[in-house]
């Protein structure tokens, strides 16, 4: 960063401009995507009259973690429902989550590799229902589970959940496969492997930033679906955290404060992905699977 | 090692025949170049011999074994590919051991095959990199010590040096030769490139739009080609294809241009041009067969320089017979311009002749 040449300065002013009104920019977007989620915080440690006092109180003057203790705590029946509430979301995305990777890899794969009738039919029918808004099949859906039994079910959830998920998902990892060139896999399979050997250790490692997108995608798409959750669930016990805090914490009176401290938490899980995996994560949307 | 046995071998995709009744040996420890332009079948032909792709028809045998349904890993070849196909993620170590494995060979084996393998081909300073981090020549020598690791029945190339610069390319064509001669090992070789099947190998496949056009030694083919597409296609500059028609005066026979001028054959030739039916035969003529007059001669043939080449070795010079072109080869140190009157001659022991119709050779019966 040495400026010396005397015809610089003006293109560096250039670039200067550029680059503070590119920082400004970020800044300004940073604020409006991250002032709620501070607001919200520190709403969450605040006590219930804190929390409702006008003009708002920006910074609590008593502090507490009352709301969390309360909410992590099994014995306590907030916590009680909190933490089944958390534990039903836990199923039902992880779930939603395996079964689409089992589903999407070989359908991807199926759809990258081999020539059969209607396969072009079949890849943009794959797209189609993300064509119409999610609550078109609202009740479609419902009858369906109705008719195979599993409303009330996490079952009911899981299998809708799969159905948002898997177009992007197949459709990102066709894009993996395409970019993996065929002749590794032959080569494989000339050193010895099967065609299933071949894929499982020769395509899917270098698959793996992929699937690991497309994992996260779908577990955070099932992490906070509402909607289907309201609808198809019935049973108390089986809530998902969406439905159970907006259930649970506004059923009398709004109580705020635990409201944000449940919110926060089920932020949880979705930032610690986020972290452990942005790795891979990056790579899969920059990369691709073969560096060229 | 094992010979390799093709039967009338067809693969269609659709309606498209991209190999067509194919059929040819290549003998234990044999080198065998399949050659022919872009498109013409070479790739789908080396594919359907390693099992990649299903056969449509004929039958294949490595060794004594009938293989046409055999799984690639069962028919004990291995494979060079024009990309290399070097598995990214593993280090070049891990590439190489990578077939022995498959074959569950014990690790201690293997280290000892790797290592041995990347002796030979001097890789053993890269031997824990990975592919990214290797220059073209480099991957290009893995790609062949994965071939070599293991004692296959057959190696498959396809392409192996076309993506390297010219240089590299013909120091591992050296290479690649001697390997095959130390090894004995049998060699099917796909490349576009006539000169390095000439240069490297024993036998070579001639194709054009799936079909087998020549099947024989480098010098055969060279010497003998036995339709256009070959006299065309090997040797460079490709030989010259003059049509012309054939002219029988009082029982001598002659070819005749358009231009005016006439070419009356030898004996041997006539016996040739008789076998035909046809009255359209083309005369083909390689450029160091032809000899060039800068003075009027007695039964040259008159024509004009076209373009003048040189090479620093030879000297390349197109020459205009009144239509068709003729290349012919030169000492450098001969004078010669463009639009230069010349005279050519033609030697008749060494000129091909070709049906007009069926672009067959003309042989004698
Ligand atoms: N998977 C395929 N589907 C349809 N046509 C193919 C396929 N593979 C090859 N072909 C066709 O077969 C012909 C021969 O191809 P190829 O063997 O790759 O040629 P080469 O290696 O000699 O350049 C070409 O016309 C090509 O278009
Ligand atoms: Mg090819």
């Amino acid at each position: 960063m040495s400026a010396t040449a005397p015809s610089r300065p003006r293109s560096r002013k250039a670039t200067d401009w550029w680059r503070w009104s590119g920082r400004i920019y970020l800044v300004l977007l940073l604020l409006f995507t991250a002032l709620p989620m501070f607001w919200m915080v520190l709403t969450s440690i605040k006590t219930q009259f804190a929390a409702m006092q006008y003009p708002p109180q920006w910074w609590p003057a008593e502090p507490t973690l009352e709301n969390y203790t309360k909410l992590l705590d099994p014995r306590n029946s907030v916590g009680h429902e909190f933490l089944l509430y958390f534990w039903n979301s836990l199923k039902v995305s992880v779930l939603t989550t395996i079964l689409g990777v089992f589903v999407a890899v070989p359908a991807a794969y199926a759809f990258s590799r081999f020539r059969f009738p209607g396969r072009t039919f079949l890849f943009f029918s794959v797209l189609l229902r993300n064509m119409f808004p999610a609550v078109v099949f609202l009740m479609p859906l419902f009858i369906l589970m109705r008719w195979l039994g599993l409303v009330g079910s996490h079952g009911s959830l899981v299998l809708t959940y799969l159905t948002f998920g898997l177009p992007l998902s197949i459709w990102l990892l066709k894009g993996f496969f395409d970019n993996i060139p065929i002749q590794l896999e032959q080569a494989a399979r000339i050193d010895g492997a099967t065609r299933f050997q071949a894929f499982l250790l020769i395509v899917m490692p270098l698959s793996t930033p992929g699937i690991i997108a497309t994992s996260i995608f779908s577990f955070i798409g099932a992490w906070n679906e509402y909607v289907y959750a309201l609808t198809f669930l019935n049973n108390k016990d089986r809530l998902t955290l969406p439905v159970g805090i907006q259930r649970y914490f506004t059923e009398f009176a709004t109580d705020w404060p635990g409201l944000m401290a449940a919110t926060f938490l089920m932020s949880v899980p979705v930032v610690v992905l986020f972290l452990v995996l942005q790795k891979y994560f990056v790579k899969a949307l920059t990369e691709g699977a073969v560096k060229h | 090692m094992a010979r390799v046995v093709l039967e009338n071998v067809v693969k269609t995709y659709g309606s498209v025949r991209a190999v067509n009744d194919v059929s040819f040996t290549v003998e234990d420890g044999e080198f065998v170049a399949l050659v022919g332009p872009s498109g013409c079948g070479k790739t789908t032909t080396l594919n359907l011999i390693a099992g990649l792709i299903p056969i449509s028809g004929g039958d294949i045998h490595i060794g004594d074994r009938l293989v046409n349904d055999l799984d690639p890993k069962d028919r004990d070849i291995a494979m060079v590919f024009q990309n290399y196909a070097l598995y990214p993620n593993k280090t070049v170590f891990k590439n190489l051991a990578f077939p022995l494995q498959m074959r569950k060979m014990p690790k201690a084996e293997i280290a000892a095959k790797v290592n041995e393998a990347a002796r030979v081909l001097d890789i053993e300073r890269l031997l824990q990199r990975k592919p990214r981090e290797l220059s073209g020549g480099q991957q290009q020598r893995v790609a062949l010590g994965r071939a070599l690791v293991r004692d296959p029945r057959a190696f498959l190339m396809d392409e192996p040096l076309s993506n390297l610069d010219a240089k590299l390319r013909v120091q591992m064509r050296t290479e690649l030769k001697r390997f095959h001669q130390e090894l004995g090992a049998t060699v099917i070789y796909v490349t576009h490139d006539q000169l390095e099947a000439v240069t490297m190998a024993d036998k070579m496949a001639v194709m054009s739009g799936g079909n087998l056009q020549q099947y024989d030694s480098p010098k055969r083919v060279f010497d003998h080609p036995v339709n256009m597409f070959v006299a065309g296609f090997v040797g460079s500059p490709a030989m010259s294809l003059i049509p012309l028609q054939l002219d029988n005066v009082a029982g001598t026979l002659s070819l005749k241009s358009e231009a005016g001028w006439s070419l009356p054959l030898s004996e041997a030739n006539a016996a040739k041009a008789r076998n035909t039916s046809s009255r359209n035969v083309v005369l083909g003529a390689r450029h160091s067969t032809v000899r060039l007059h800068t003075q009027a001669q007695a039964g040259a043939i008159p024509g004009v320089t076209y373009t003048v080449e040189p090479t620093g070795d030879v000297t390349f010079v197109q020459i205009d017979l009144g239509g068709a072109i003729v290349i012919v080869s030169l000492d450098p140190n001969i004078e010669i311009r463009a639009d230069q009157p010349v005279w050519l001659e033609f030697d008749q022991e060494r000129i091909h002749l070709f049906d007009g119709e069926t672009e067959r050779a003309l042989r004698a019966s």
